[in-house]
């Protein structure tokens, strides 16, 4: 306890020389958490982006659902089970019926997906607004990947033709209401978003869906009724895969910029034993060995470190605040469509990296303020007290 | 001489009583059209954007439950063989020496690259079984006096909604058709010619399938050889037949 | 005057190696991390560029039109002919066809007949003909879980969901289903080669990998590719080079109203490529920028520091006489020299790192658990040239404000005071 408040009064008493240190580590150590949020803000913009366009807070699944085998798509529809009542009710949960069709664009055919979906849900961010049926119209909305595939734009009509639960062919034209742009390409490519009622009557599927996105208010977390319940982690197991390959890289990053900062820290170190040799051979003559004296400096060095940490605390967090806020407005892209589309990158702080990240600095910052003043407990004291450790 | 008064006593007859009339030509269509079963050796032409390409087959079927099939041209399809039981197809290629068992999803891809599809060419359901028909007029169609039959679903599980047809007068041979969907948008045409008697009924041999809302020429369909109620041993339509 | 701070430099250890150590190091770190930031971001492009859209792609005009659907009827033929005018043409470019298909693996049980059965993705790469990279390129090799590669024709790779729940492993026999560009049906057998796992769900469900020529017998495409990827020098996207090459070709085809001639795309004008470029270009800048930070700030202390630490010299040179004026001078000169020779030896070394990582790359598969074709387990950097200034000048520069600030107490304190500062 002794070393610490001598070590702290010898910071304290280093003055101008104090400040900068603490500055300049303050600064990296803000500029270190600003980094690690934009990379997590990054990686959290991935997952909120197939939360809010595609996944919701979980679905459940028609029995014979299977979003990967195309074939399942004509039996993947049913009745919702009254158990979900009171969730669509309060919306919490959001029905979509999927079916098979072909859309025809001046002569050629693809085939797509239809999809529907209530135009009043809240929970994804397909803008189902515009999809308010009309008497004779039938509005749809796409993304604007297939939107560029069938080179169209919005108020365009197009021929869709679909089979009803019987088999028979139906054609119906729609109207494309709106344009989405979304970088999730699962919500957008090869399919078409219907207002749900009417593609159920248009399929003959009154009441039934393919699968329910539900919201975090919905609390059901297990299979109903044979509607198997997905949870975020089965559907976005690809994301997370994908997550982890951006870790080394960024951790490399990460060690760069802490090196960065060490580097201050050290350089102030040697500074301290170089110009205080005198004061260290007084501190062993008054009785102290030079273990102590190491022990104090190292201290001294981590001490640093901390008063950075404290420093950058003070006046990082209104300044993480105002970034977590802000965010970097990427620039204006347009696609090839036209559409206008601003995104804004916005960091995401983690308390459980920024508490590494405080550990692996305190850590580091005591080996490096120790390299240097393990000198002293090596030197001649007789040698210290003329100031002549070299 | 008894045919000709037949049929004038029939135009009169529809004149005076269209809906009764509409049945019944739908009827004498069936019997032309449809049998107990039939063996067909026939050339299918598919137009693409770049190519045309022939492929001829024969296939042996009973109702519209059996079928059997086996492709003689070009080489890359010769020997490969196609049964469908009701719901169910399997195909066997000789050359992976293969049986493959086809989902009753698969039945709705169209045939060969054709405006076909596996359930288009399997559906032999009656008309008379699964439409109700009205006259709607008269028209003529490369000379020949058509009745312009309309026809309407009057079971579920159909592909087209309704249909119109236009039925030679003479031969009660369809000499053009048009599917409709249940929006009654228009979706394939087909044209009928070349009609020749067989045995004792007229049949059709040459077919033009169209679908209207794709560009391209379509898919023509050419009989040269078939018979009717002829009887089919049950082997052939076995699973063992494919490999034969 | 150089020669005479050069020996000061060399001669003591504590004004010299310390502070060099210490630039270089910085600009060293600024210079390896923003490479490495920009090989991620290139890394991401690249990975694109590998499996998507080529650095450039050649179409029909036609199948481009359709490309979502990889409309094998609308596919390119004479390709053969093709590739040669464009290795013609543009010799440096690397030019390779792939197929895209789609059908059904189906698992045959003893009797021949159909056991299980799945849909399948299918990409065709040219593996045999042995003058390119394609299973480098795509990651092949490494994402394979049990068995290898396509080494001869009637080989199929399959995917590893696939082949668990199916039960299938390298050597038994499968049979891909499928249609011909023309439309008409297709059967082939194959011998599983290898089961790979793609690292994504769809793919990981059903893909299989062939090599193009067996593609093309299975699907009636002799000389016919559904694409032509284009791989650039060094597997180094350059916009500018990409348009160039883009421009001379497609001007070939100008007055060609064929829908089935070839039309070559860049890499951005495929799937809104071009959004994420612009995003990974800002991205960049704001790294770079707080690099130079960073490096600036930590190498103004190192220079503030320098310069107190000498305070006593000052001290002594000035009772000997020394103008103030000299003093400052010399202070300012060594840190220059410091900064340059710092500057110098951690650009040097940065950038000889990231050439190696851009090179040769880090692999660390060692340390994954689950490797897949989607995730390339090595870290690679990427030159720019702004990396031999973005370390380079705030080293100078720093270094020189940080001594600068320091010695401005030459001037401010008396000889005396120097003299006894910290004495």
């Amino acid at each position: 306890m002794l070393l610490f408040k001598t070590a702290i009064k010898n910071i304290f008493g280093a003055g101008r020389r104090t400040w900068l240190n603490v500055a300049v580590l303050s600064f990296t150590f803000v500029l270190m958490t600003a980094f690690n949020g934009l990379i997590d803000g990054w990686i959290n913009d991935a997952l909120t982006g197939s939360r809010t366009w595609e996944t919701g807070a979980g679905q459940f699944w028609h029995p014979t659902y299977d979003r990967y085998d195309m074939f399942t798509l004509p039996d993947a529809h049913g009745k919702i089970p009254e158990d979900f009542a009171p969730y669509l009710a309060d919306k919490s949960v959001t029905p979509v019926l999927v079916i098979q069709a072909a859309v025809y664009e001046s002569g050629n055919m693809q085939n797509i997906l239809l999809k529907g979906i209530e135009h009043t849900q809240q929970i994804l961010s397909i803008p189902s607004n515009h999809l308010l049926p009309e008497d004779d119209l039938i509005p749809a909305v796409i993304g604007e990947r297939m939107a560029n595939t069938l080179h169209a734009s919005q108020g365009d009509h197009l021929l869709i033709r679909w089979r009803d639960k019987n088999g028979a062919f139906d054609v119906r034209e729609i109207t494309i209401a709106s344009i989405f742009s979304s970088s999730i390409a699962t919500v957008d490519e090869g399919q078409i978003w219907l207002p749900l009622t009417k593609l159920q009557e248009m399929a003959g599927m009154q009441n039934e869906a393919t699968y329910l996105v539900k919201s975090e208010k919905c609390t059901i977390a297990e299979d109903i009724k044979g509607w198997s319940y997905k949870d975020n982690d089965f559907l976005l197991q690809d994301l997370y895969t994908l997550m982890q390959s951006g870790r080394v890289e960024s951790f490399i990053i990460f060690a760069i910029l802490l090196t960065l900062a060490l580097l201050a820290v050290f350089d102030t170190q040697m500074l301290s034993v170089f110009r205080r040799q005198k004061e260290i051979g007084t501190y062993v003559s008054l009785g102290m060995t030079p273990q102590q004296v190491t022990r104090m400096f190292t201290l001294e060095g981590t001490s640093y470190s901390l008063l950075g940490i404290v420093a950058g605390a003070i006046w990082g967090f209104p300044f993480l605040y105002w970034f977590r806020k802000t965010g970097i407005i990427l620039p204006e892209s347009y696609t090839e469509i036209g559409l206008g589309v601003h995104e804004t990158m916005l960091p995401i702080y983690n308390p459980g990296t920024i508490m590494t990240s405080i550990v692996i600095i305190l850590l580091l910052s005591v080996l490096i303020s120790w390299i240097p003043s393990r000198k002293i407990s090596k030197s001649n004291m007789v040698e210290a007290l003329k100031g002549k450790i070299t | 001489m008894k045919k000709i008064i037949g049929l004038l006593c029939l135009t009169f007859f529809a004149a005076s009583t269209f809906a009764q009339d509409a049945e019944e030509i739908i009827m004498r269509v069936d019997n032309n059209l449809s049998a107990k079963s039939r063996i067909v050796e026939s050339e299918m032409t598919v137009h693409g954007r770049r190519s045309s390409r022939t492929i001829s087959s024969k296939s042996y079927t009973v109702g519209n439950e059996k079928s059997f099939t086996e492709y003689l041209s070009p080489a890359r399809e010769k020997g490969t063989k196609m049964l469908k039981l009701d719901k169910e197809m399997w195909l066997y290629s000789p050359s992976t020496d293969r049986t493959i068992m086809i989902s009753g999803h698969m039945l709705r891809q169209s045939v060969m690259g054709s405006d076909l599809s596996y359930e288009d060419m399997m559906e032999d359901r009656k008309l008379t079984d699964i439409y109700s028909a009205s006259l709607i007029g008269e028209e003529t169609i490369e000379g020949r006096v058509c009745y312009v039959v309309q026809l309407t679903a009057k079971v579920n599980d159909v592909a087209y909604e309704t249909q119109k047809i236009w039925v030679d007068t003479g031969r009660f041979i369809p000499l053009k058709q048009e599917l409709y969907a249940k929006s009654g948008q228009l979706l394939k045409r087909v044209v009928l010619s070349d009609v020749k008697q067989v045995s004792s009924r007229w049949y059709p041999m040459k077919m033009i399938y169209k679908d209207v809302l794709k560009d391209g020429k379509g898919t023509e369909w050419l009989i040269t050889h078939i018979e009717f109620d002829k009887p089919i041993q049950d082997h052939i339509f076995s699973k063992a037949s494919l490999k034969q | 005057m150089f020669s005479f701070l050069w020996k000061g430099i060399i001669r003591d250890k504590s004004r010299s190696l310390l502070p060099v150590i210490v630039v270089a190091i910085g600009v060293f770190s600024v210079i390896f991390a923003y490479g490495l930031i920009n090989g991620m971001m290139s890394n991401m492009i690249q990975t694109t560029a590998n499996y998507q859209t080529g650095h450039l792609k050649v179409m029909t005009r036609a199948y481009n039109e359709n490309r979502g659907q990889k409309p094998n009827d609308l596919a390119l033929l004479g390709t053969d002919t093709l590739i040669l005018q464009l290795k013609a043409d543009f010799p440096d470019v690397e030019w390779t066809p792939r197929i895209s298909f789609g059908g059904l693996l189906d698992i045959p049980d003893d009797d021949g007949d159909t056991k299980a059965q799945g849909p399948a993705v299918g990409t065709a790469y040219d593996f045999l003909s042995g003058n390119n990279k394609e299973a480098e390129r795509i990651g092949l090799e490494k994402a394979i879980v049990t068995g290898g590669m396509i080494q001869h024709p009637g080989e199929i790779i399959i995917s590893d969901d696939f082949a668990r729940t199916h039960n299938v492993s390298p050597g038994d026999e499968v049979t891909f289903f499928g249609s011909t560009m023309y439309g008409a049906m297709t059967f082939s057998n194959y011998r599983v080669a290898g089961v790979v796992r793609f690292g994504v769900s769809m793919l990981d469900r059903g893909a299989v990998i062939l090599d193009i020529e067996d593609a093309r017998l299975l699907l009636d495409m002799e000389n016919a590719a559904g694409e032509i990827f284009g791989y650039l020098p060094e597997n180094h996207y350059d916009t500018k080079e990409a348009e160039k090459i883009k421009t001379e070709f497609n001007s070939l085809y100008v007055n060609n109203t064929d829908d089935f001639a070839p039309l070559m795309l860049r890499l951005e004008e495929q799937d809104l490529m071009f959004q994420t470029i612009a995003l990974m270009d800002k991205i960049m800048i704001i790294m770079g920028i707080i690099l130079i930070i960073a490096l600036s700030v930590v190498l103004w202390n190192t220079g503030v520091l320098g310069g107190i630490r000498r305070y006593n010299e000052f001290g002594v040179r000035l009772a000997m006489g020394e103008e103030k004026k000299h003093i400052y001078r010399t202070l300012l000169g060594e840190s220059l020299l410091i900064g340059f020779i710092g500057s110098v030896l951690g650009t040097i070394t940065g950038v000889a790192l990231t050439l190696y990582l851009q090179k040769y790359g880090l692999d660390y598969s060692g340390i994954m658990d689950d490797v897949n074709m989607m995730i390339d387990p090595v870290i690679r950097s990427k030159m720019t040239p702004s990396v031999f200034y973005i370390g380079f000048i705030p080293g100078m520069i720093s270094m020189l404000i940080g001594s600068a600030l320091a010695g401005i107490a030459v001037y401010k304190r008396n000889t005396a005071m120097l003299f006894k500062e910290l004495d």
